[in-house]
This record gives structure tokens, C-alpha cells and sequence, in this order.
């Protein structure tokens, strides 16, 4: 047991003190001290306020995939993840411990690991209240309708807070440099259309969607640019399809997704009317990453998959 | 006995005697019916994402044209579909009416549809969803033994209260789907179980929904057996002492309900309220001769799905509201209007 | 026909001295309450004390919490049930089966997708928490009107499935918003309209209980008219209650419980029905002063017990609701199908 004292309360963060958060660092026994000496604190802002977390945290909690894509891919270790499945990404969780489901955080499993850093976002962000009892948690949510920046910003928070700005800068400009080069390849490349199927369900996505990075960032203009915004996901038929005849079709497989066995996306799509769309007459179906697409978009690696797809495609 | 023919069911046939009543609209109704149908059918067929014009087929030189191809690939198939699942759903809620003597009972009412769902859902997680046969074999035997649990219950329950008995299957069917909930929280499939729940037909061409055909079959023994059924729907006794064997038409019945049901839920997903409202509302102006409410109510349920389908077509145009959900909202709302309006005649069976 | 002491408890209080049979059934239902309390003091403690980790008095704060939204919401759940039983003499009813909780879920839904997640998760919970009371208090005078036309036609159970209509309806038109809702906020939603036990809301719970306990004392208070209005409206009307505005009364103070439980731990159907029936059943008697607080003590401790076999047995993989709901159904059912049979009709209805 610690000590009550060095227990992180809201009504103890009322009183603004940096001290205490340092405390909540010295209390951790595997802290090495070298990183979180007393005062070194920083103040992240993110989609919930700010928080004074301290620099390079040694105990993390991550309750997202995408932010735990992006750890990961910096090699930054976790001591508490939510129980999921995730196919082939992301291996190598299966040791640590878990805290909880995707859908609901086990704010007990949670305190009981004394994190020096809690992580939510998207989903768990309702949790945000409820983890701030436990210790300092940010909400790293992704704003879609500013999608690429704002998943930037994210990325570039978490690398400041571990101390791997430069790492994290290398690797946000490589995306942002193949982005730009997709773009100009998508100036000649014709329209596009993404599309997701469930069961034998097609949902047609455009700009401002959560799959709209292909359109507002990389460049591709939309097949049928009068998708509303605010609907996501729109029930489309094969005739809608025909009728839009986009030149590229992105493909994303919602049942490979949820670990359904899924009626592959390929075989919902192999029908007349989808093969006459100039895409298939061109072999421009493209299947997307699901994982990263999906389930953890605004992850370091997914980025670069995100857009090294589409840069694929166009090429 | 019970190997009477129904074809020797002639105006003579003594259950004809025992005052079943007989609307005298039944042509006007029958004659509305399949004008409904055409006008559905001919908005299904001519509306669409996709620009369809009667005059593009005529138009048409050979079977490569693409109007004739999405003729033959879309706009065909889905009518086929939505015509065999609106009509076999009517029909089987005109089956369960009888069967349990009360107006009031259809498959969305009985569980039935629940525990296809449940057999859906336990199927895909054991078997994945490449084996429609399969999965859909395990739906129909779900469908057979809760709607036979349902009826099993009914024998106990008094079966003169008209309002008791779709209570209880609705609460059947509600602790059936928590179950099935429960499994989908559990196995994060709630987003694909909600794809199920919605009937939806955008995803049907051909080849994708030949499956139906099988209620067809269904409905054939439905029309064979018709007179039988209304027998039985005169009570277990009556049915007896007119030579009838109530158990084996009961059977029947079920099977034909239960196979109706699951290949429906499997191909296009469940539609609400078809099979409850167009019964009722067809044997209100038809009477209770099951022969001759039989292709006014499949005429009348095709049609209301076909409407269903194409107004979740044309509201958000090019995109769709799946029919289900269309049927959900209009489907609740006659309901509730003609509940309440039988209220002020005293609700009978 | 209404709710009159079951039969056998009556005829055997009547045969005998009226004072030494009183006693004896005023003791038992001290009993019944007494072990029912004791019960849910142990459920409690299992729930504070079981496999706790790290900082006591962290852990034991957030269970506190989660063990006071429990007992808040079995109480709410509790007194709205017999509440909802009284004003419209029927024991089979509960305000989940009426619509409110699809009618909640519709709301939760159109407000994500008018607003967004974002908004809505972090907007402040007591106004969230006040829209949700406005628009089930508006349903709640819909019904009344609707209750009050069909008890005086004395048609009870219609209203049931009106009720159970107007659920379906909503759930449709839930599915009908929920497609305008990104997949991922529709997931957001998903887990904000399943119980939250695990983490409860700090500002909603000491609200949330006010409003109950004023809502609780204001029913027990009224106990006796209560006991009158069970009895019927006629019979009301001639003792001298103004049964009109006690029943429009009962239906707004259910629509804010309602309100209160599913924003404390999401939507519960069949639970109310559960507590409601079994405690009449212990108790031998309608009378409210007794029906309210036992109702009540067996919700909580379903809801507690149910919590604690989930937790440290189950894993958190299940929502709490659907487990209640799913043996609250089946209780339900077992208890229409031995109470439907021909002899001991009445009792239940």
C-alpha cells in the first residue's frame, strides 16, 4: 500500500501545485528518478483541458489503440492496456496487464498499477472524469473533421511528453511529404470513392468523413462529391456504385475488422454492376489496411500505412 | 379425417356453416391489393441510384445493354426478393393469427424472429459467415423451437385473452434478444447484430438472394393446407369434431412460419410489423377464410414491403434507409392506430 | 379483478380472529424485510470489500459510488414499478415494457447525432440529465392520456401493447438516426446507453439520489390513497380519492425515476417486474407501505448481487443490465405461464 498522501484527488489538483504531481512521481516505486526529478512537469493541452503530466512517465496506461500504435511504434513501454484483439497488430501485448475492456476502463485495475501517466481517447473518453481520480490522464481524441493536423498534434504530444520530439518530427514529416506527393499524383489520378462493406452491406464515406482523408488531405477528388457531411456511412447500393463510377475505389472489410470470418469484401464486390466502375476495369479496387483504417487511425504507423496505401494506389 | 382434401372444401363444407365471417369487400380488397403491388413493383423496378427508364429498355438492342443489365442484375432481383419476403412474412403472420387464435400474434410478436437472430448470431460465431446454408439451417431450427417453446407456453396460458398472449411472446422474444445481445456485447458484434436487425435490401443483385425462392414453397403448402388452417383457427375442438387432426395442421403451420421467417431474417433481415399489420388489416376487410384472405394478405404484404423499400430509396436519394427500419417507423405507427381505433369496438380474436 | 390480495390470504385472514391474523402476517412481512436488508448488506459488503487492490480508500470511494448508483437506481427502479402496477391495475406492466427506456435510448441517439459525442460526453451531466427528465416526463403525460381512455374502457393490456408498440417504434427510429452516426461515436454511444457501473458519474449520483429519495418519501407518503387507487377507479372514486390527478401523479413521478435509473445504469425492462412481483409475493399483501420499500430492497439487491457475480466471477465482459433483464424475463414468463392457468386466474391480473 502507499501512502494516502500521494494520492492524486481531484479536489488535491483544485490546488494548482506541481509538488503534488511530483510526489505522485517519487511515490512510484520503479520510477528511475533521473527523468521525473521533482518539478520537471509538463502541461499537455488535449481535447478535454490540460493536465500536468511529468516528463517521460515510466508507469503508462493507454485505454486507445491508436495511441497505443503510436507508443509502440516509438517504443515506448506500457505497463496497463484495455483487452483486445487487433489480428496481427500490435503484437506482443498479450503479457501485460489489462485494464478493463475497450468499452469500459477498470478504473480499480487501473489505480492498483499506480500509473504515472493514464492515456484515453475516442472511446474511452468518457472515462476521462473517472481515471483523473487516479492519476494525471490526458484525452488524446482526434478531431475528424481537421483529421490529419489534429492527428499530427496528437502524435507530436505524446513524443514531447517521452522526450522523442525529434524521432516522432522525422517520422510525422516523412507523412506529411508522401502526403503531399500523393496529392500531386491525385491531381491526374481521376475521382475516388471509399466505400465499407458489413455483411452484404455497402456504406459509401466522402470529405469531411472519417475515411476522408483521401479526399481532403491526399488529394482525391470524390467520385460523388454530395455525400453529406454529416452522415457518415451512408447505405449504398451496386447500382450507386455503378452510377458514381469512380476511377479508384478504396475498399474496407468491416467484418475482417471485427473478427467475424467476414464475407471477404472481394466476394460482396465481385458482381456485374461494381465490375463495370472504371476502378475494376482499371484493377483500381483497392483493399485497405483495417486496422489501420479503422480501429486505430490516428496511430503513428497508421498514418504512414493511411497514406502509403493511397500514395500505392495512385502510383 | 384428416385426409380430406382441401379442394373438397366447397361453400357446402360444414366449417363454412359454423359462421366464420366473410367481408363482403373481398374482391374490391383483393383487386386494391395487386394494384398496389404494380404500382409498388413499377416504382421498384424504375427507381433507383441509377437512372432507369422504361423507355431505355425499349430502347435496348441486346442482353449486353446496361440497362437491361441492371434490369437483370439489380433492379430485378430486388423486386423478386422484396416481393417473395414481404408476401411470405404476410403470410406467415396470417398463419400465426389462426394457429394461436388471436390477431394479435405474428413471428415479430411470438420470439420467432429473436431466435433466428440468436441462431444467426451463434452460427456466425461457431461457423463464420462464409456458410449461408449452414448458418441459415441453424436459424430455421432456431426459429422451429422457439416459436414450438411459444406454442407450448400458449397451451398453458388461457387462450382467450387476446392481449395476454402476444405479451408473453414479446417478452419471449425480448429475453431472447438480451441473450443474443448479450453474446454480440460480449463478442463486440452488436454494430453486425444492428445490420441484421434492420432488414436491408441494397445489398441484394442477383445471386445474392435466390435463397427466398424457398418460401415459396412454403407458401405453396400454406395454400394447400389453407382451408385446414382456418379449421384449426375455429379452435381445437371445433377442429376435432369437423375431422380435423389440430396437432398435425399445428405442426405444419409452425414449420412453414418458422422456415418463412429465418429465410427471411437470413437473406434480407428482419422486417417489423409486415407480418403483423397486413394480416390484420387484410382480414378486417377480407374475413377469417384463411383461402381467400391467403393472396389478398400476400399480395398486400409484398406491396407494403415494396412501398417500404422504395420510399427508404427515394427520401435520401442516391443513398438508402434500409427497409426494415422504413417498415419499423410506418409499420408502428398503423399499428397504433388501428389498435386504437379497435379499442372503441372491443378487441376480438 | 384488479389487485386484490391473493385469495387464499384473504379467505384465510377473514376465517379467522382478524387481530391474531393480522400479527402474525405483520411479523412475517417485518421478517421478509428484515432478511431482505440483511441480504443486501452482505451483497453490499461483497461488492465494497472483495478482492480489493492498492489505496482502501481510493477503491472503496469508487465502489461506494458504484454501490450507491446501484442502490439509487434498484429503488428508483422499485417504487416506479409498483407505482406504474397501481395506477394502471395491472401487475404485468412495468414503465421498461412501456417504451420509456426505447423512448431514453432515442433520445440518447438523436442526441449524438445532433451534437456529437464530443459534446454530449462532456456537456454538463445534470443538463443532459434534465432533457432526458423533460421529454420522458412528456411521454409520460402521453400515456396517461392514452391510460386514462383505455382503464376507463377497462382495457388494460391494450395499453400494453400500445406501450410495447411504441418501444419498437422507437427502437426503429433509433436504428434510423443511428445510421447517420459515425461507426465510431456509434460505439461511443453504445457504451454510454450500456451501463456504466464501473465508473459513475460523480455529479449524477448525489442528484440522481435526491431526486429519488423526495420521489420515494413522496410515494410512501401517499401510501394509503395508493392502497384506494389500487383498487380501481370506480372503487376510488367512491372512497373519495381523486384518482384522476393521483393517477397523472404516479405517471410523472414514474417518468423522472425512470429518468434517473437509466442515467444511472441504463436501460432495465424486466427488473422493476422482477422486484415488484416478488415482493408481493413475500409479502401476501398490496398494501404500499409494504410494497414500496420491499419492491425496493429486492431491485438493489439484484442489481448489487447481479454486480458482484459479474465482477468476481464473470469478468467485465457482460453489461450488468442484460444479465437482470435476461433472468427478470424468465422469472416473468414462468411467473405469466403458472399464473395464466385457468384456476388461479385473477391473482395476477
Amino acid at each position: 500500500m502507499r501512502p494516502p498522501a500521494t494520492r492524486h484527488r481531484p479536489a488535491l489538483l483544485a490546488v494548482p501545485t506541481a509538488l503534488l504531481v511530483a510526489l505522485a512521481g517519487c511515490g512510484t516505486p520503479t520510477a528511475d528518478g533521473a527523468a521525473d526529478a521533482p518539478g520537471d512537469v509538463l502541461v499537455v493541452e488535449h481535447a478535454q483541458g490540460t493536465t500536468e503530466v511529468p516528463r517521460d512517465p515510466q508507469r503508462v496506461v493507454v485505454h486507445d489503440l491508436s495511441v497505443l500504435d503510436t507508443l509502440d511504434a516509438l517504443g515506448v513501454e506500457v505497463v496497463g492496456v484495455p483487452d483486445f484483439e487487433a489480428g496481427d497488430a500490435l503484437p506482443g501485448y498479450e503479457d501485460v496487464e489489462t485494464v478493463g475492456t475497450l468499452h469500459e476502463p477498470d478504473v480499480e485495475a487501473v489505480a492498483a498499477l499506480e500509473p504515472d501517466l493514464v492515456v484515453v481517447a475516442a472511446r474511452s473518453s468518457t472515462s476521462f472524469d473517472a481515471l483523473s481520480e487516479v492519476a494525471p490522464t490526458i484525452d488524446l481524441t482526434v478531431d475528424q473533421a481537421d483529421f490529419l493536423p489534429s492527428a499530427r498534434e496528437r502524435v507530436e504530444t505524446l513524443g514531447e511528453i517521452f522526450g522523442l520530439e525529434d524521432e516522432v518530427a522525422e517520422r510525422l514529416d516523412a507523412v506529411d511529404a508522401l502526403a503531399e506527393e500523393t496529392a500531386a499524383l491525385a491531381a491526374d489520378a481521376g475521382t475516388g470513392l471509399v466505400v465499407m462493406t458489413s455483411a452484404a452491406e455497402v456504406g459509401a464515406y466522402g470529405a469531411g468523413s472519417r475515411f476522408g482523408l483521401v479526399h481532403d488531405e491526399l488529394g482525391v477528388a470524390p467520385a460523388d462529391p454530395d455525400i453529406p457531411e454529416a452522415s457518415h456511412g451512408d447505405v449504398v447500393s451496386f447500382e450507386y456504385l455503378a452510377e458514381t463510377d469512380p476511377d479508384h475505389l478504396f475498399v474496407l472489410d468491416r467484418d475482417a475488422i471485427i473478427g467475424e470470418g467476414g464475407t471477404a469484401a472481394a466476394e460482396v464486390l465481385d458482381n456485374p454492376l461494381v465490375a463495370r466502375t472504371a476502378a475494376a476495369r482499371a484493377g483500381d479496387v483497392h483493399y485497405l489496411d483495417s486496422f489501420a483504417w479503422y480501429i486505430a487511425p490516428s496511430g503513428l504507423t497508421s498514418l504512414e500505412t493511411m497514406v502509403g496505401e493511397v500514395h500505392a494506389a495512385l502510383a | 379425417m384428416t385426409t380430406t382434401s382441401p379442394h373438397d372444401a366447397g361453400p357446402a363444407a360444414p366449417w363454412r356453416a359454423a359462421g366464420l365471417r366473410r367481408a363482403a369487400g373481398s374482391r374490391p380488397a383483393a383487386v386494391a391489393a395487386a394494384a398496389l403491388v404494380v404500382a409498388g413493383a413499377l416504382a421498384s423496378l424504375f427507381l433507383g441510384a441509377a437512372d432507369l427508364a422504361p423507355a431505355d429498355l425499349l430502347a435496348a438492342r441486346s442482353l449486353d445493354d446496361p440497362a437491361v443489365e441492371l434490369l437483370l442484375v439489380s433492379r430485378g432481383p430486388r423486386l423478386l426478393a422484396l416481393l417473395l419476403a414481404g408476401s411470405a412474412m404476410a403470410v406467415a403472420g396470417l398463419l400465426m393469427m389462426h394457429l394461436t387464435r388471436n390477431r394479435f400474434v405474428s413471428p415479430s410478436t411470438a420470439g420467432t424472429v429473436e431466435w433466428a437472430q440468436l441462431g444467426l448470431l451463434l452460427a456466425t460465431l461457431v461457423l463464420g459467415s462464409t456458410g449461408v446454408l449452414e448458418r441459415m439451417l441453424v436459424a430455421v431450427v432456431a426459429a422451429l423451437a422457439g416459436t414450438a417453446l411459444f406454442l407450448r407456453l400458449l397451451r398453458r396460458l388461457v387462450l382467450a385473452d387476446t392481449l395476454l398472449v402476444p405479451l408473453v411472446g414479446l417478452m419471449l422474444g425480448a429475453v431472447v434478444s438480451g441473450v443474443t445481445t448479450g453474446i454480440a456485447y460480449r463478442a463486440d458484434l452488436l454494430p453486425v447484430l444492428a445490420t441484421w436487425t434492420a432488414g436491408d435490401a441494397s445489398g441484394i443483385i442477383a445471386g445474392r438472394f435466390e435463397l427466398l425462392w424457398l418460401v415459396v414453397v412454403a407458401l405453396a403448402v400454406a395454400w394447400w393446407q389453407a382451408d385446414r388452417f382456418t379449421v384449426a383457427g375455429l379452435g381445437e375442438g371445433t377442429a376435432v369434431s369437423l375431422g380435423v387432426d389440430h396437432g398435425a395442421v399445428v405442426r405444419v403451420g409452425l414449420v412453414v412460419v418458422a422456415v418463412v421467417t429465418a429465410v427471411v431474417v437470413v437473406v434480407v433481415g428482419a422486417v417489423p410489423f409486415v407480418a403483423l399489420v397486413v394480416p390484420n388489416l387484410v382480414t378486417i376487410v377480407v374475413g377469417d377464410d384463411i383461402r381467400r384472405a391467403l393472396p389478398v394478405t400476400a399480395a398486400a404484404g409484398a406491396a407494403f414491403v415494396l412501398l417500404c423499400d422504395v420510399v427508404g430509396r427515394v427520401v435520401v436519394h442516391p443513398y438508402e434507409i434500409p427497409v426494415g427500419t422504413v417498415a419499423g417507423v410506418i409499420g408502428g405507427v398503423v399499428f397504433l392506430v388501428v389498435l386504437l381505433r379497435l379499442r372503441g369496438r372491443g378487441v376480438s380474436a | 379483478m384488479t389487485t386484490s390480495t391473493s385469495p387464499a390470504t384473504t379467505a384465510h385472514e377473514a376465517g379467522t380472529g382478524p387481530s391474531d391474523a393480522e400479527r402474525r402476517a405483520a411479523a412475517r412481512r417485518w421478517r421478509v424485510v428484515v432478511v431482505l436488508a440483511a441480504l443486501v448488506l452482505l451483497a453490499a459488503a461483497a461488492l465494497l470489500l472483495l478482492g480489493v487492490r492498492g489505496d482502501w480508500g481510493f477503491v472503496l470511494g469508487l465502489r461506494g459510488r458504484r454501490l450507491g448508483a446501484l442502490v439509487v437506481a434498484g429503488v428508483a427502479v422499485g417504487v416506479s414499478t409498483v407505482l406504474f402496477q397501481t395506477v394502471t391495475a395491472n401487475r404485468i406492466i412495468t414503465p421498461g415494457i412501456m417504451g420509456f427506456d426505447a423512448l431514453y435510448v432515442l433520445v440518447q441517439t438523436v442526441a449524438v447525432a445532433t451534437l456529437g459525442t464530443l459534446v454530449v460526453v462532456t456537456a454538463d451531466v445534470r443538463v443532459r440529465f434534465a432533457l432526458e427528465v423533460l421529454v420522458l416526463l412528456a411521454f409520460g403525460l402521453l400515456l396517461h392520456a392514452l391510460v386514462l381512455r383505455s382503464t376507463a374502457s377497462g382495457d388494460v393490456l391494450l395499453l400494453v401493447l400500445v406501450g410495447v408498440v411504441l418501444g419498437a417504434t422507437f427502437t426503429s427510429a433509433t436504428l434510423l438516426v443511428s445510421r447517420v452516426i459515425d461507426p465510431n461515436e456509434a460505439l461511443t454511444l453504445q457504451d454510454l446507453l450500456f451501463a456504466r457501473v464501473g465508473t459513475v458519474d460523480r455529479q449524477l449520483l448525489p442528484l440522481g439520489a435526491a431526486v429519488v429519495a423526495v420521489v420515494a418519501a413522496a410515494a410512501l407518503r401517499r401510501a394509503p390513497v395508493l392502497d384506494v387507487v389500487a383498487l380501481g377507479r370506480e372503487a376510488a372514486v367512491g372512497l373519495g380519492v381523486a384518482h384522476r390527478r393521483e393517477v397523472r401523479r404516479a405517471f410523472l413521478l414514474v417518468a423522472v425515476l425512470v429518468a434517473v435509473s437509466t442515467a444511472l445504469v441504463g436501460p432495465l425492462t424486466f427488473l422493476g417486474l422482477l422486484a415488484a412481483n416478488v415482493a408481493r409475493e413475500l409479502l401476501g399483501t398490496h398494501a404500499h407501505r409494504w410494497s414500496l420499500p420491499t419492491a425496493s430492497l429486492v431491485a438493489v439487491l439484484a442489481l448489487v448481487g447481479g454486480q458482484v457475480v459479474l465482477e468476481r466471477l464473470l469478468g467485465w465482459g457482460t453489461a450488468l443490465t442484460v444479465v437482470v433483464d435476461v433472468v427478470g424475463g424468465l422469472y416473468l414468463l414462468v411467473l405469466l405461464v403458472r399464473q395464466g392457468r385457468p384456476h388461479t386466474r385473477g391473482a395476477l391480473l
